[in-house]
């Protein structure tokens, strides 16, 4: 909000300049019959410049030929199916969440708070998990704007309002890119532990991981938890090359690299932010006491026997389905 | 007058005023209160102690790094990395040689300055996700606290989102929160950049003068 | 009528000098120093926290004296008035969870006296009639007999009798012009009277001239630990006039923490003047004699021993090498535990929290991390603890864990492994 009143304000007063780093196309331009800005558009031309089979996506450059159409195609992909319908995805999560909620409401620990809690991340586990949610959220953010920006934002605030936007947001997803590199190797280093899949993660699956009743057992991190793991991991490092791909065209000979790496990274960026709402949901208000464990470190009791049930048993040596005793025996 | 002249010129002339005479004000305010002259006789040097409990504390000390570690990185990243940017940074250069001082120095070239700003970046979200991760941090903040970190994080943000320079209502909204946060610092605890040196130096001197080598 | 807050705010802003207002200022509220405070360490309760601990008094300071304190006041940004509920709530977090053992200091990014702020802060207390009920028994102590433990002087001179039968030595109280005068804690005498003996054979060796006085002979000063002004003025004030009466060279202050820095610093700014002889530390006295090499080294202790570096000496006292020195005189298998040194955890039982009845649980608590780090150690025998204080902890705690462990004074060691007066020094 704070962000948006400042982009407001000086809004009235502003004026567009051309980058820093623009070439003034007037210096230079000789009088003529030149078409350098393109304005006229002349289909010929372009038809004698063209080659290769249209419907092939990722055709090489035949042989003679200045350009591909790859270009075009990718542009279509972009346009016509990711800037069109990719958004909705995050929108349709947000409103399947919504009615779950609404159905069968956050889930609560059944018997309440023990009271007594039992440590679970150290400090710098979720110093590293909510840098990583911050650098996510920022690059989420941005990388949004950047792709929807033209439909969702110019239509209704303006083309001018858009473009400077777009700006802040490029400069933004830019300079934090590389940063999700470092937040991903940080995270995999301090949650991988107690991440790999065990023979008890297929009980979570047949029981659809309790969320529709039943109880499901599990050690550290529940299935659930362990594909979004995962998820993040491979989907990161997807987005990561693509996104340095993208950063620096060189690292690549070939355009059609580029072009594939914007839809990889569009594709997977927001899959994965579909996916971190439903992990939000379930952090927050979707289950009583787990957002404990990354406030403070620690979770109750009760909150630990529910949901892992044998992760509690190995931490405390105890039953977790013994009814409690108040004294431990001498 | 557009703006970005505003808050530029007149509003900038403004905050920097506020910064420095309030700043001053409140140093002073601190000094002035004074202490009550020790009369016993000293066994070491107590203006030795201010310098050497200045220097001192800039070392982070073995024993406890490992503890404190995500504090140590996140806290140097931060602090190195802002100084750095501020002062070595081209555009900030410029606007000090043309708006104030008159001459400038050497900048960083373009890649080093936005590798600054990503250490810095990540050293400030580091510091903060801790104040609200930890109970202990979780106690001891306050609404300051919080309002200096973000106030300080939307500065550098905002700059970061003027790096095109095209468009100048992002100039100007990267001045405007300069502004703001030069107007702020005076009157929160931003002001540790200066006070600082006083709190070390005096429990040095504190401990100089008793002969302790901390 | 002023409230009992009131009172408390009053001192808390006479003692916020340029010094504790440039700490309250300095402050970033980073978490750090809860990394180094025994107490925060033992329990993992973040209330522990050393900045938490001075709270009231940073609160009294920023809403009444602190630069801008008016114009945020009348903008209705100053924070809450203190009151006495919370002065209340907080008097554990002041008394019983700071021993003042400044270990907090070592790490803190702004060099912030926690410990010396703690002080402060309990003199407004104090004023305020809020002290804890176990400290303010040992006032009344102190005002009957001059000990906290209500040592007389005739139990004194008990225990003097034995340790010049069990010597061979005279041990000549009141003498007029002696070298130095020496003073003890009350546990000492009371509780490892040994160290009488120690002394005496040491000096008789180094061939110096020592005395104890009659009415001076007590070294704890409560009025510093609880943060009386008054009192600690007059239990300074009786050694300072009998030292100067008897014409010593100098005041030795024992194996005790707290109290060197009471005579030794706040001593003269109490009494407002300084004192005709000088004051020195028993540990510093040995030290320097056995460089002079009047106290030749002989035949060296055997057993796997440690340091415990008592807060007052060490981190607030400046004595690091000393102690070592002498140890490696003495024993030939001495080890450094974990921390050794500058970073030494305390007893628990520093800063009056060892007289203080309602801490017991807390410092046997806090005493787990001495447990650690003796534990640390493969094969110890013995830990020297030059401090009676510390070493009444000691005793306490190792029992409490059931460790089986001898705690040596340093001067008792470092007389019984002289020299015979005919070997040759080596
Ligand atoms: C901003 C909102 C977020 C909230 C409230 C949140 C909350 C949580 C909570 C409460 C846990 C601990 C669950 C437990 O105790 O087992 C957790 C774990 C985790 N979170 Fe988040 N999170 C957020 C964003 C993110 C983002 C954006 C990412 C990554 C891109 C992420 C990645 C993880 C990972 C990897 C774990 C470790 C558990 C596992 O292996 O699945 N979180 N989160
Ligand atoms: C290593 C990390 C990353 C780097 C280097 C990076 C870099 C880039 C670059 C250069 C673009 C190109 C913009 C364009 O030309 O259209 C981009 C677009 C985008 N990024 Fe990232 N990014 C990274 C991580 C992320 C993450 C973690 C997310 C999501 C949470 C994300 C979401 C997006 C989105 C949605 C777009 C728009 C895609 C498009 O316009 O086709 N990025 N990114
Ligand atoms: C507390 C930190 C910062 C302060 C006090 C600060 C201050 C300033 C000032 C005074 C200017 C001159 C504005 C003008 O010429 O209109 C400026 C410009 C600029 N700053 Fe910063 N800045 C800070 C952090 C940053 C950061 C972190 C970045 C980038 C990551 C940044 C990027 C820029 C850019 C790109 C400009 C030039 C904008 C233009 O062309 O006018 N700044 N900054
Ligand atoms: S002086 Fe020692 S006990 Fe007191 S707060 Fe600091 S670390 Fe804790
Ligand atoms: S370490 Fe120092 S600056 Fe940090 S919270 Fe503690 S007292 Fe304040």
């Amino acid at each position: 909000m704070l962000m948006l009143a400042a982009f407001a304000a000086p809004i009235a007063a502003q004026s567009v300049r051309p980058p820093g780093n623009a070439v003034n196309l007037d210096d230079g331009i000789e009088d003529g019959p030149s078409n350098a800005l393109g304005d006229i558009s002349d289909t010929e031309i372009w038809d004698n410049f063209r080659g290769g089979n249209p419907r092939e996506l990722f055709a090489a450059a035949p042989e003679g030929q200045v350009m591909t159409t790859t270009g075009q195609q990718w542009r279509v992909v972009r346009e016509k199916l990711i800037r069109k319908y990719l958004g909705w995805l995050p929108v349709i999560v947000i409103g399947l969440l919504a009615v779950f909620y609404l159905i069968r409401g956050p889930m609560k620990i059944t018997g309440g708070r023990s009271g007594k809690t039992i440590p679970r991340f150290t400090l710098s586990a979720r110093v590293a998990h909510w840098f990583m949610a911050g650098v996510f959220i920022i690059l989420g953010l941005t990388g949004l704007i950047i792709l929807l920006g033209r439909v969702v934002i110019a239509p209704y605030l303006g083309l001018e309002f858009n473009s400077v936007l777009a700006s802040a947001a490029m400069q933004g997803h830019n300079l934090f890119g590389p940063v999700f590199v470092f937040a991903l190797i940080w995270l995999f280093i301090k949650f991988v532990r107690g991440n790999f899949f065990q023979w008890v993660d297929l009980k979570w699956i047949f029981k659809l991981g309790g969320f529709f009743g039943g109880h499901v057992s599990s050690r550290q991190f529940n299935f659930g938890e362990k594909s979004w793991f995962w998820m993040v991991i491979l989907g990161g490092i997807l987005i990561s090359v693509t996104g340095i791909i993208m950063l620096f065209p060189t690292l690549v000979d070939d355009v059609r690299w580029l072009q594939l790496s914007t839809i990889l990274h569009a594709l997977g960026a927001v899959g994965l932010i579909a996916v971190a709402i439903g992990h939000i949901y379930v952090g927050t208000i979707g289950m009583e006491g787990s957002i404990d464990s990354m406030l403070k470190g620690e979770v109750d009791e009760n909150w630990a026997k529910e949901h892992h049930d044998l992760w509690y048993e190995e931490v405390t040596g105890k039953s977790a389905t013994a009814p409690e005793t108040t004294e431990d025996a001498p | 007058m557009s703006f970005l002249n505003f808050v530029e010129g007149p509003l900038f002339t403004f905050a920097a005023a506020v910064f420095v005479l309030a700043a001053l004000w409140r140093l002073i305010g601190i000094i002035r209160i004074g202490r009550t002259k020790d009369i016993s006789p000293p066994k070491g040097s107590a203006a030795v102690g201010f310098i050497k409990g200045n220097l001192r504390h800039f070392i982070p000390r073995g024993i406890f790094a490992k503890r404190t570690m995500v504090h140590l990185v996140g806290g140097y990243g931060f602090h190195l990395g802002l100084f750095v940017l501020v002062f070595f940074g081209v555009y900030h250069i410029d606007f000090l040689n043309e708006r104030i001082l008159g001459f400038s120095w050497p900048a960083l070239p373009r890649w080093a300055f936005l590798l600054t700003s990503a250490i810095a970046f990540s050293g400030l979200i580091m510091l903060w996700v801790r104040r609200i991760s930890d109970p202990v941090m979780r106690l001891i903040s306050d609404k300051d606290d919080h309002i200096g970190s973000w106030l300080t994080f939307l500065v550098m943000l905002s700059g970061c989102f003027a790096l095109e320079q095209a468009h100048d209502s992002l100039r100007a909204t990267h001045m405007l929160l300069v502004d703001i946060w030069l107007i702020y610092f005076p009157f929160s605890r931003l002001m540790h950049g200066f006070t600082f040196f006083l709190s070390r130096g005096q429990s040095g001197a504190t401990y100089g003068r008793k002969g302790i080598d901390l | 009528m002023t409230s009992k807050a009131e009172i408390a705010v009053e001192k808390f802003l006479e003692k916020t000098d340029s010094e504790a207002a440039s700490f309250f200022e300095a402050c970033v509220h980073c978490g750090i120093c809860a990394e180094a405070c025994q107490f925060h360490l033992a329990t993992g309760d973040p209330k522990y926290t050393p900045t938490y601990k001075l709270r009231p008094m940073e609160r009294a300071y920023k809403r009444e004296k602190a630069p801008f304190s008016s114009l945020k006041k009348m903008l209705g940004l100053a924070p809450k008035p203190v009151t006495e509920e919370e002065l209340i709530e907080w008097g554990p977090l002041v008394y019983d969870s700071c021993n003042m053992c400044a270990r907090c200091t070592l790490v803190c990014p702004m060099g912030i006296d926690i410990a010396g702020t703690i002080s402060k802060m309990r003199a407004g207390y104090e004023a305020a009639g809020l002290a804890p009920e176990g400290l303010e028994r040992s006032v009344e102590f102190v005002k009957k007999t001059t000990s906290p433990m209500g040592v007389t002087i005739k139990a004194l001179s008990a225990q003097i009798k034995h340790q010049e039968k069990a010597t061979g030595l005279k041990i000549e109280v009141d003498k007029q012009g002696a070298d130095y005068m020496c003073t003890f804690s009350s546990s000492e005498i009371m509780g490892y009277p040994e160290v009488l003996g120690a002394y005496a054979k040491l000096f008789d060796r180094a061939g110096v001239s020592w005395t104890i006085s009659s009415v001076a002979y007590e070294a704890t000063n409560v009025g510093v630990q609880i943060g009386s002004a008054s009192l600690a003025k007059e239990i300074v004030t009786r050694v300072v006039e009998s030292a100067e009466a008897l014409g010593v060279k100098a005041v030795i202050s024992p194996e005790c923490g707290h109290a060197y820095g009471a005579i030794r610093f706040a001593g003269p700014n109490l009494m407002g003047r300084q004192y005709k002889f000088e004051v020195v530390h028993i540990i510093e006295v040995i030290d320097q004699l056995r460089r002079e090499g009047k106290l030749p080294a002989g035949k060296k202790d055997a057993r796997k021993m440690t340091l415990h570096d008592p807060c007052q000496i060490v981190r607030r006292g400046g004595l690091l090498k000393e102690p070592r020195r002498l140890l490696d005189d003495s024993c030939s298998n001495f080890t450094e535990m974990k921390y050794a040194g500058k970073a030494n955890f305390c007893c628990g039982g520093g800063g009056g929290v060892s007289a203080n009845e309602r801490a017991e649980e807390l410092r046997t608590e806090a005493f787990s991390l001495k447990v650690d780090q003796l534990n640390g150690v493969d094969g110890l025998e013995a830990v020297v603890v030059p401090c009676a204080n510390c070493r009444s902890v000691f005793e306490d705690g190792l029992d409490a864990y059931e460790m089986d462990l001898e705690v040596l004074g340093l001067a008792e060691l470092v007389a019984e492994t002289l020299a015979e007066p005919d070997e040759k020094q080596g």
